[in-house]
């Protein structure tokens, strides 16, 4: 196979898990919903020092 | 000097006069001259600019108030922009990368007191998880030079495993400060996703680029990243969220933690040596108060096919015009990966980001419910021999690279702080070493873990001869 086949193989595989999952996602699922999620998730942040620079 | 073999120690004798930076400059700069030609862990070294900012540090003592770093020396990944310092960014290009400004990074470490002795190599464009380097010679495996150094932030763990610089600065897109802290047996931590900016370094993929801290030990990483972390106006993704004091909180015990060990996918087909150690690095957590138990984590090979659909499309769209403008600048394999990423319809780019985000919210839903932590093994064997690491065509090596990043990548997606350190030698004397993956932004967690374990073992203090 050539370098232009496989290099289409290998991205048809990794589109094809992308494709299959993005069928279940709701029209209200957003990329920037993935910083809301860490934000969210994250452990209330003690206080900090005052900054050393 | 004993001082010089860590951050901590050799910042505590500097406050206290029994070094001064100039002395620790110039043991940095000798052991660069002795060993460097060997092992390959600079492209820049900026001896007399170290040398000066050492004088004038020496002539600050007693004058003015110390900062953190003072008089530390460091290096930094070939990425970050520094005024008068060429950025090839593992290119063939001096000048591939330029910045309007310096990378923040660097300014807040130089604002800290320390002393930036060069630019280290790396895999060309951050592109490669295993240390070589066709423009710049590969960063050699201090401990076995024919062993990978891991990728890409190469230079950064070679430098540090040789006593070449006390720190540095690493980048990690899909475990590319962890896996050369795994080869090589030091301590790196990619931060939380938006913990330290990215202003100023070269971008390989802006939704899963992490810069951190590589060092000798837990507590040097978070001697650093108190320094560097933190809100950045010229980089939107910097998180505001205030820095908390990770030092303070590195002593205290770590009993009660919950510390969850995969059941699924991290330890299989993993090297039985690494298995164990990691295994037992949980034993000794346990011992120490951790409360240890097995957990089932949500498919981490869809995160990483999510996570390699992202990156390669960014990668494309960031490096696609240079490369037709300079193709000479690029190796065949940076090239390669370049036009894979072109392959990447919109369409499929835009469904992963959104995946993305659902998957981080599963995974904090499922797994921060039942534990506080996680450890898991970090690279899969040993460092692999170097020249059967680079045998075969570009989509045999892209292949062997997913493989052996594919314990570290689905953390840069769901964007967790993960910090890799050395938990054991294999029979051959490589280096072992497992990640400890904690809560978003929970980078003290991490750390105080780490610490604890650094305390009752000493892996991290081991050095390979020279």
């Amino acid at each position: 196979m050539s370098d232009e086949k496989l290099r289409k193989a290998e991205v048809a595989d990794l589109v094809g898990v992308i494709e299959r999952m993005a069928g279940e996602l709701s029209l209200a699922e957003e990329p920037s919903r993935f910083i809301a999620a860490l934000e969210g998730d994250a452990a209330p942040a003690p206080p900090g020092p005052a900054p050393s620079r | 000097m004993s001082e010089l073999t860590s951050i901590a120690a050799a910042a505590a004798a500097i406050r206290a006069r029994k070094l001064s930076p100039v002395e620790a400059t110039r043991e940095c700069l000798a052991r660069i001259e002795r060993l460097d030609a060997r092992l390959r862990a600079f492209i820049t070294v900026d001896a007399d600019g170290a040398l000066a900012a050492a004088r004038r540090l020496e002539a600050e003592a007693g004058r003015s108030a110390h900062g953190a770093l003072h008089g530390v020396p460091l290096a930094l990944k070939d990425l970050c922009a520094v005024h008068g310092m060429p950025t090839s960014c593992g290119t063939g290009n001096p000048d591939y990368f330029r910045a309007e400004r310096d990378c923040t990074v660097a300014t807040r470490l130089v604002t800290a007191g320390a002393i930036i002795l060069g630019k280290l190599n790396m895999t060309e464009l951050a592109m490669g998880a295993f240390g070589d380097n066709p423009h710049h010679g590969h960063a050699r495996n201090p401990w076995n030079p024919e062993r990978c150094s891991g990728g890409s932030s190469s230079g950064s763990g070679v430098a540090v495993a040789a006593g070449l610089a006390l720190g540095a600065i690493g980048t990690d897109t899909g475990g590319s400060i962890r896996l050369p802290a795994g080869c090589c047996g030091v301590t790196g931590l990619k931060p939380t996703y938006g913990r330290v900016s990215r202003a100023g370094a070269m971008a390989l993929s802006w939704s899963n680029d992490h810069l951190g801290p590589m060092a000798r030990s837990a507590q040097d990483c978070a001697l650093m990243l108190q320094v560097i972390a933190g809100a950045d106006p010229l980089d939107a993704t910097a998180s505001l969220r205030a820095v908390p004091d990770y030092l303070a909180g590195l002593e205290a015990p770590i009993a009660g933690i919950r510390l969850g060990v995969p059941e699924n996918f991290f330890f299989q087909g993993v090297d039985p040596e690494m298995v164990a150690a990691v295994r037992a690095a949980a034993v000794t957590l346990g011992s120490l108060g951790a409360e240890v138990r097995e957990i089932r984590l949500p498919d981490p090979q869809v995160m990483n096919d999510v996570t390699q659909i992202i990156s390669r499309s960014e990668s494309a769209a960031i490096h696609a015009g240079p490369m037709r403008e300079r193709p000479a600048d690029l190796a065949a394999f940076a090239r390669g990966r370049i036009e894979l990423g072109l392959q990447v319809p919109a369409f499929d780019y835009l469904q992963a980001l959104r995946l993305r985000a659902r998957l981080a919210r599963a995974f904090a839903r499922e797994v921060w419910s039942e534990v506080d932590a996680l450890a898991l093994p970090v690279i899969p064997e040993p460092a692999p021999p170097l020249a059967a690491a680079l045998e075969g065509s570009l989509e045999e090596i892209t292949a062997r690279q997913g493989r052996f990043s594919r314990l570290t990548r689905p953390f840069n997606g769901w964007g967790l702080p993960a910090l890799a350190l050395p938990c054991g030698f294999s029979r051959a004397g490589l280096p072992l070493a497992f990640q400890l993956v904690g809560r978003p932004f929970d980078e003290a967690a991490v750390l105080r873990l780490g610490h604890a374990y650094q305390r009752a073992t000493d892996w991290h203090a081991r050095a390979p001869e020279g």
